[in-house]
Order: C-alpha cells, then structure tokens, then sequence
C-alpha cells in the first residue's frame, strides 16, 4: 500500500515539475521556432520520467509508454523556419584552418593567407610579428567591420570539418567562412553549406571536384582550380614532350586524390597516352611498400605519375626507392606535391621530373604583382613557421609564394575585393556580395580568377620542371602556362559524369581545349 | 522497505527533468551541438557499459556497429555521391540500417562469443579496425571520401531540438531498457557468466549465446546511436570509425565509470564539453592547450579520473556522496538506499 502510495506522490512531485517545465519553455526562449519545439516535445518528457521513477521497481511498462510519446511529435506541425539574418551589419570571419593531419604543417600558412587577405584588402593589422594564428584587428571595408570570431581546427577528415565548422558557424556566429584546406573537407563543407544559406562559405585551397561539380550550394565559392585544373597541360607534355606512352599512378585514396588523378587521366589519355595501372594508397599511409609494390617495374612502363601528398610523399618515394630503385626525373612526375625540397631527401636524380600547378605560379616567375603580393607578407609579420621551412620560422614570402597560403589569400582578397564593391552590403543573406562574387573577375598577383556558374574558378595554371641550378640544386621552372582552365575538362566532366573516383575516368581519346594552346614560359617570361 | 524512490533514482529523474528543459534556457549551440552530441555518444557508449558491467565483455566493436548503421543510411538514402545512392525513403532506411548493423553485431557476437578478458578486447579491436578498412576500401559502399549530403527525415530537417529529444526519449529507454534486462532471468544469467562463466557452464547455461544476444541487443542499441549521428552530421565516411573514434567511444565509457550504466552520458558529457569549450578558456592557449592538444588534454583527464576513482566520475560521484553521509551522519539503512543491484562487479 504505501509503496504505491509513495510512487504516486513522486510521480505528481515529478509531473508538477514538468509542467512547470511546460511554462518555462513556452516563456523562456525568445525564438519562436524553439518555443513550438520545445511545446511539442513536452509530452514524451512527461512520458520519460516516470520511466526512470518506475526502473527500481521491475517493470518494463513505463519503456512501453516511450512507444505512443514518441510517434505523438511525429504528428505536430512543422516549426516556422530558421531566423533571418538580414540585419548583419558585420562580417563574423571563421577561417577554416588545419593544425592535425596529414596536412597540419600549413596551419600557420593557411590561416595566414586569410589574415593576409585581410590586411591588404581590409586595412587590418595582424595581432602578431611571427604568427597569424593569433588573428588580425581593426579589418573594415566600406564601414563594414571585419571581426574574427574563430579558426577551426580541422584534421583532413569531414567528419571533424564538420564539427569545426559546427563550431564556427552555430557557436561563433561567423558568417563568412574561410576554408578549409583539404578534399574531401569541402565536399563535406560545402553540403553543410546548403543548409545554412544565410552563412557565405569561400573555399580555402580544397580540390576535390564534387565538391562545387556536384554539390553546387549557391553560397560556396571556389576563387582557385579544383585538383584537375591543377593538372591541365601535364598530360600533354609527359605524352607529346617527355614521350610516354603508358603511365602509372599512384594517388591518394581520397577526394582530392581521385581529382588530381582524374585530371592527369584525362588530359594523359585525351592525346593518345595509356594508363595502364591505378595505386590508391589511404590518405597519411606511413608504409607505402606494399602500394609500391602493386606499380608495374620501371622497365613495363614508361613512368610513374605521382598524387601523394602531405606527409605522404616523402614516405611514398622512399619506399619506391627502396623497393624499384632510383628515382629518376625522366620517368617520374607528380601533382603539385611534387617540389623541390624532395630532393634534400630523395637526392638529385629528380631533376627533370614534371609537376602539375598549384594556386601560385612558380617562383621563377616575377611580376611587378608577384612581388608586391610576396612584399606585404613581409611587411604584414617578421617571420612565420610555415610548411616549407618545416614549421621554423622564416621570411613570410616563403609561405604566401606557396599555392596553400595562396589560395586562403585569394579567398580573402577576392571576398574583400567584393564587399568594397557593394559598398559593405550585406543584407538578405549577402545577395550583393555573392552576386558581385559570381559576376567579377579577382585579378590576383597570379594571375586573373573568374567563376562559372557553379562559384569554380576559371584560372591560370601552369606545368613546372624540377632542374637544377648552377649550384647543382634542384629548383622549379615554369615551362608553361596554360589559360582559363575550366573545371568540366572541356566538357570530360560534369554535373551528370560520376565525381572522380579510383576507376571512373576512362581511358580515352578526345579534344581538350588547351591542348596546342599552352603558353611556354622561358626564363620565367611567358613567351604571348 | 517503504518503496521509496533511493536517492540515486530521484537524481537521475531531475537530470532527465533537466534535459528535457534544457532547450529553454540553453543556447542553441549547447543544445544543437554539444548535448545532442552527447546523448549520441552517451547512447553508444551505453552499450560498452552494458557489456562490460552485466557480461564482462569490454567491446571495441561498439562504435563499429554505429559505423554499419551510418554507412547503411548513407548507401539508402543517397542519391548522388559515392556509395550505393539507392535514394530510398528515409525512415525504410533505418529500418534497413538497424536490420544489417543488428545482423552484423549477431554475427560479430557469435564468432567473438567463446572469447574472453583481453582476447575479447583484442578481437573487438580487430572487427573494428576491419571495419574502418572494409569502408575505406569498398568504394561499393563508400571510400574514403565517405558518403555526403545525407539530410534526415523530414520530420527533423531544419528542427534540431528534435533530434535533441530523440537522443534524450532514446537515451532514456536504452537505460530503462538495460536496467531491465539486467532484471530479467536472461540478465541474471548473464551476470552470473560475467562472474564466474565455468561454474554457469556447468549449472547448465549456453555462456556463448548469452554473450552473443547481449552483444546483438547492444549492437542494437548502437545501431540507433549511429543512426541519430548521420542525421545529426549529415555524413559519414571511414574516419568516422577509425581506431582513433572507437577508442574515445572507450574513454567516454571510462571517464564516466565502466561500471555505471549513467555514467555513459556523463562521461560524453565530458568528452564533448572538452572538446568544444577547453580552446575558449582563458589562458590556456598560453600554455599550450589548444584544439590541437585536445587528445593530450582527454588523455591528462582520463589519467587523472583512473588515479582519482577507477571507477570514473560516477565513483567519484559515490565516494562524495557516501563522504557527506558519514559527515552529516545521516541514516544508512535501508530507507534511504534502496536496495537496486549496483552494476559494478562483484566478487562472488
């Protein structure tokens, strides 16, 4: 008797609380979306607590009750849509930047790039003299301030991107992104984007080609090439000048990885190239023997195209070293990972290998752009601890000529390009800025960048070879240019063709647009 | 005995209390974010909880089989992408994604059901590190890139706080839910086989099956979690249960106390408070804590709990609660604990 007794006293204890709750929620929340939610779910919370009350006591029925609780929302009407956002009067930068993973080393570059954009194009000042990690102040463009509300810190993995820019955007409050640096992050980024119309998302160097192919969220913007465009004009030169008729690759097991790949596929075979075997090795593999061991011998094919990146590459060709013996310039060529600092690990034989383009043009060509560009890092932090000086600190030049700052600064510099030109506008979800954005051309240090009707960039990229100088080091030198490349490969991709994977560009013979049309570059001087 | 209420359960019914109104006065980010996020993880490592306390499995295949569910709903309902894109609807998809992660868990239960101790541990182990590469691998499935751009039901879409409350109803049935099973002669037995699993041989008892239909009903259980996580992140893909995911689902498990079925969600709790607020403190970027560091500081809190209380914070929880009794000197009879079978171990 008293034990029923007792139960019901807690339960009514339990069911005042509740309804208090009731009150509580209909009165304490001033967004009108929340309080009918809230409303809504009250019933299956008066249903859990008794659940809880009653566990002692051996019964399962109180689970039961969980059942009618939880199909009764199901019924309740749709909650009016999320707030607008149409009285931002600020910018609420997030940078989306990149300190674990394979490519954590250009964290420092990436958020620098961004910040760089900023003080150039902003009138901003870095907070610091050696790092940009710790942000900029005093950004505005025409009256409109620029605050920066938080870098994410990713890891190359969507999963984590996501939760970063979670983080950003719905604890921040940011509402322009930056970011972020790798594949298969954009894809994942530029989904979320969709969801969140009132937020303007600028890619930072991801090259994943779904990512705005595919994708397609009217507010992601991409103001650099996608991995394939990286790779226009290689194919080409490793087929018509370098003579290979069959190549091998070996690439990355990602989405960045299979663009890279997809891109050298398709010019290599577009003028009568083969490629007679595919290695995807997972993205930050630390063992490559058994990947390099599934490529053909140097003696079954004419030469090795190589899209491993990050911490990566070293660890690949090194195994390759090991296991196939020298790595030699005439049967090798890469992606953009392909740079001269191998050579301090791998030795000089390298010289002569071929490497696709990156958001930069290589150092060896100087403008009056180029060098202010390359002068404003310098003058914007004594030193930074980028990628390409192994995290020590040195001149801030070394990183912004790098294609990885590069593009965090085009996204930057383009954006504030922009919002001068609608006059700091942001109203009804940024339309005038994202309509200037898809409309202009950004003519950048390297070269002008225009968008397609996906927000991808139509840019300059470029084929590099790895030579030696008079001092019997290897550099990089431009031997061309090719113009306006275009994301759908002359028509090879688009939104219809499946996203690049391990096997589904074919093999096969077609027109490119730029094929004949490259220009060459000698001496650093573009020979148009 | 009065039939009162014990303590522990009054506490834990204003905590539900709470949850539920939390949405009132909690900010959008906490609530969207940071507690959906927990009774997802809360609910997955539940089941690690419940293995270990009630059968004396210590699994690391839990969080694979919230991978299966996820991957199941990306390759039901995707209709571009990679993965299968059978565009189905998607609440046909959770059925389909429960039916294949709970076969998966059946089976996986079977083979790994005459293990025990640290085989068992290094079998699950195996399972999951499969697991990782079969999705990497497979692009059938997925690949590495994973499978993106997967929106929940309808009934969901743009409505947060909803999912909030499916993690909190779920949540809560999967308590109410292990808690009775333990009550039942099936968890009894399954007690029993955690304590001494040749003496309920010889008493008569099939210990394989035993092992193999809790692992199945967690497997289960798991299976919703993962189920919650893909319409809450909108993606999955092989990283998502890598070692490095499958070991926090462990450490969530034993921040809160490997013993205490409660002790799952606070454990996510911690976990996920962590990893969102320890980069916004005050000065600890100056000593070098940053979002970067977040596994050195998990790791730090996991070492300091297992010295402070092996038994996590829920025996942290204890140890006060018995402290301030003794202090106070209140009564410590049976009127004010009710005699509830506690889930830790005993040595019998």
């Amino acid at each position: 008797m008293s034990k029923r007794t007792d139960r019901k006293r807690w339960l009514s204890i339990l069911g005042i609380l509740l309804g208090f709750a009731l009150i509580a929620a209909a009165c304490g929340s001033d967004d009108d979306g929340d309080d009918e939610v809230v409303a809504e779910e009250e019933a299956p919370a008066e249903e859990e607590a008794p659940a809880e009350e009653e566990a002692p006591a051996e019964e399962e029925a109180p689970a039961e009750e969980e059942a009618p609780a939880e199909e009764e929302a199901p019924a309740e009407e749709e909650a009016p849509p999320e707030e607008e956002t149409a009285g931002d009067n600020e910018v609420r930068l997030g940078i989306m930047a990149e300190c674990e993973g394979a490519f954590g080393g250009f964290h420092e570059d990436i958020t620098a790039g961004a910040v760089l954009g900023m003080i150039n194009g902003a009138g901003a000042t870095s907070n610091s003299t050696t790092t940009a990690l710790d942000g900029f102040s005093g950004a505005s463009v025409a009256g409109t301030p620029i605050n920066l509300v938080g870098i994410g810190c990713g890891d190359d993995t969507p999963d984590r991107a996501i939760q970063e820019i979670r983080t950003l955007v719905e604890q921040d409050g940011a509402n322009v992104i930056i970011g972020p640096l790798s594949g298969d992050e954009g894809i994942a980024i530029a989904n979320y984007a969709k969801d969140h119309p009132e937020v303007t998302f600028l890619d930072g160097s991801s090259g994943a080609q779904d990512t705005t192919l595919s994708v397609q969220a009217p507010n992601y913007f991409r103001w650099h090439a996608d991995g394939a465009q990286w790779n226009a004009g290689i194919g080409d030169i490793l087929h018509n000048t370098a003579g290979w008729d069959t190549a091998a690759v070996i690439a990355d097991d990602y989405g960045f990885g299979w663009t890279s790949a997809a891109g050298f596929t398709a010019e290599f075979c577009a003028v009568g190239g083969d490629v007679v075997q595919q290695v995807f090795p997972p993205l930050g593999t630390t063992d490559y023997s058994s990947f390099v061991a599934q490529l053909p011998n140097p003696d079954e094919v004419d030469g090795y195209f190589w899209v491993i990146g990050g911490t990566g590459t070293n660890a690949s060709l090194e195994a390759f070293l090991n296991a196939k013996g020298d790595l030699t310039g005439d049967q090798h060529a890469g992606n953009l990972f392909f740079s001269p600092a191998l050579a301090a690990a791998l030795g000089t034989d390298i010289a002569g290998a071929y490497v696709g383009g990156f958001a930069n043009l290589p150092g060896d060509i100087s403008t009056p752009e180029i060098d202010a560009y390359l002068a404003s890092a310098d003058a914007a932090w004594e030193t930074l601890a980028g990628g390409l000086s192994g995290n020590e600190p040195a001149e801030p030049s070394l990183a912004a000529g790098f294609g990885f700052m590069y593009a965090y600064y085009s996204a930057s510099a383009a954006f504030t390009e922009a919002l001068a030109a609608v006059d700091g506008d942001l109203s009804d979800n940024h339309a005038a800025l994202r309509a200037e954005m898809s409309t202009m051309t950004w003519e950048g240090p390297f070269g002008d960048i225009s968008l397609d009707e996906n927000r991808q960039a139509i840019a300059d990229t470029s084929v590099q070879q790895l030579v030696l100088d008079e001092n019997e080091e290897v550099i990089s030198k431009t031997v061309v240019i090719v113009p306006a490349v275009d994301q759908t490969f002359g028509g090879t991709f688009s939104e219809e063709t499946d996203p690049p994977e391990r096997d589904n560009v074919s093999c096969e013979e077609r027109d490119l647009p730029w094929v004949g049309n490259a220009i060459p570059v000698v001496d650093g001087v573009p020979q148009n | 005995m009065t039939g009162r209420p014990s303590t522990g359960t009054m506490v834990i019914s204003a905590v539900v209390a709470l949850l539920v109104l939390l949405p009132a006065f909690g900010s959008d980010f906490f609530i969207d974010f940071v507690m959906t996020r927990t009774m997802m993880l809360g609910l997955a490592a539940s089941t690690i909880v419940f293995l270990s306390a009630y059968g004396g499995m210590v699994s690391l295949a839990q969080w694979l089989i919230f991978g299966v569910s996820g991957f199941m709903i990306g390759n039901a309902v995707a209709e571009a992408g990679h993965g299968l894109k059978l565009g189905w609807n998607p609440w046909v998809a959770v059925i389909f994604a429960l039916g294949i992660a709970t076969a998966v868990a059946f089976v996986l239960g079977a083979l790994s059901a005459r293990t025990i101790g640290i085989y068992y541990l290094m079998l699950t182990l195996t399972y999951a590190v499969i697991g990782f590469l079969f999705f990497g691998q497979v692009t059938t499935f997925s690949g590495f890139g994973g499978v993106t751009g997967l929106d929940p039901p309808g009934f969901f879409l743009d409505h947060p706080k909803r999912l909030y409350y499916a993690g909190v109803v779920l949540s809560v049935i999967a308590y109410v839910t292990f808690r009775a099973v333990a009550r039942t002669s099936f968890g009894i037995a399954l007690q029993g086989i955690r304590d001494d699993p040749v003496r309920m041989s010889s008493l008569g008892f099939n210990v394989p099956m035993h092992r193999m239909l809790a692992f199945t009903l967690a497997g289960f259980v798991a299976a919703i979690a993962g189920v919650l996580n893909v319409w809450w992140n909108g993606q999955i893909d092989p990283t998502s249960i890598s070692i490095g995911p499958t070991l926090d689902l462990l450490i969530i498990a034993v921040i809160g106390g490997i013993a205490h079925l409660e002790g799952a969600w606070l454990g996510a709790f911690v976990f996920v408070a962590a990893n969102n607020y320890l980069r916004d403190l005050p000065l600890v970027d100056n000593i070098g804590i940053t979002e970067a560091r977040f596994n050195t500081v998990i790791g730090a809190l996991v070492l300091l709990i297992m010295v402070l209380s092996p038994d996590g914070l829920m025996g942290i929880i204890e140890k006060v609660r018995a402290a301030g009794r003794r202090v106070l000197g209140g009564p410590t009879g049976p009127t004010t604990a009710a005699p509830e079978p506690r889930l830790r171990r005993t040595s019998s």
